[in-house]
């Protein structure tokens, strides 16, 4: 089972530039652990010390948002997930 | 009404096909909010008094420190130690006196906010909290000013134009507020090319011409000269602007 993870242009330089990684698993939970193997900096990125999603982290499945349910809702063949990051400066 | 001063003043953008004296003049009648006096609200309000907008109002609550200096470009060493739409307002009004510009020394909570916005064409975002963002993109939704969002980090910055009732919102987005980050890196150029993004967005929705960032987020990647686009889809159930109950 394929699904797309597009990153946000602050992840994509910790996946070594690529915009889309293409991820296996049934939830997006899963997806994002799958994503997290094989770029660490990501995880660090996202996730906090107890391994919760960063409050300035949302999940889209297929652009819509999935909230509260954002590690937990099941994905299929051909689903995109976008991690968006919350951009704080101004 | 366009005088004759506004005519040469403003002659290299009236030239433009579809804007013209016509969107001219609604540049002239319109009143714009600019939310924050950092890097983004500093780029954004000069470039929207240079275009002409008729009235702005330019709200903070901070005083200015000689770390501003490298991005919030209306803010001078003399400046250091006083109110941020003060110092901004001397410097918008040596560059165009034909405009009115309001400066309010405030902090915007969840209950001015209504107040500070009202009757306004549209909110430029440019707060540095997510916080304040949030409350403002509601405060927007709720009196049916379009919102510009823009923010920035380092050498990325995003933006979108929210237009309550009609596109997603920020709760849209981020159902929950995020908390406050720490003091984060940024670049100077990064605001200012987020200020302008900002401002052209401004100027195609007062005078009704071209089209807009609505519905999706724009994302510079300065590192690499990326510009991507995110698409965003309203939230039914979004607790700002969603159309269920919840």
């Amino acid at each position: 089972m394929s699904i797309k993870v597009r990153l946000n242009p602050i992840l994509k330089s910790l996946a070594g530039g690529q915009e889309v990684v293409e991820v296996s698993g049934h939830t997006t939970g899963e997806c994002l652990e799958n994503l997290e193997s094989r770029f660490p900096d990501i995880k660090k990125m996202i996730r906090d010390k107890r391994g919760q999603l960063r409050p300035y982290c949302n999940i889209l499945v297929n652009s819509e948002s999935i909230h509260p349910k954002e590690l937990t809702t099941p994905v299929k063949d051909g689903d995109q997930i976008d991690i968006v990051v919350f951009v704080t400066g101004g | 009404m366009l005088t004759k001063d506004d005519l040469t003043r403003y002659e290299r953008q009236i030239l433009y096909t579809g804007f013209g004296e016509k969107g001219q003049k609604r540049l002239k009648q319109s009143h714009v909010v600019v939310a924050g006096l950092g890097g983004l609200g500093c780029t954004a309000s000069l470039y929207l008094t240079c275009t002409g907008v008729g009235h702005i109002t330019l709200i903070d609550c901070d005083h200015v420190e000689l770390s501003n200096l490298n991005r919030q470009i209306l803010h001078c060493e003399e400046d250091i130690g006083g109110e941020k739409p003060l110092s901004a307002a001397r410097k918008l009004a040596k560059l165009n006196s034909s405009i009115e510009v309001t400066p309010v020394f405030k902090k915007i909570t969840e209950h001015n906010a209504r107040e500070l916005i009202k009757g306004a064409d549209l909110v430029i975002d440019g707060m540095d909290n997510l916080q304040t963002r949030f409350i403002l993109n509601k405060a927007c939704v709720a009196e049916g000013i379009p919102f510009i969002h823009g923010a920035v980090q380092g050498l990325f910055g995003e933006v979108t134009t929210i237009l309550p009732g009609k596109t997603p919102c920020l709760a849209c987005i981020f159902p929950e507020v995020p908390q406050r980050r720490s003091t984060i890196p940024v670049f100077g150029v990064t605001p200012a090319l987020i200020a302008i993004l900002q401002v052209t967005e401004a100027i195609k929705l007062l005078a009704e011409f071209g089209s807009l960032l609505t519905g999706k987020m724009l994302y510079f990647n300065g590192e690499t000269m990326d510009f991507t686009f995110c698409n965003l889809v309203k939230n039914q159930n979004c607790q700002v602007c969603g159309t269920k109950e919840v």
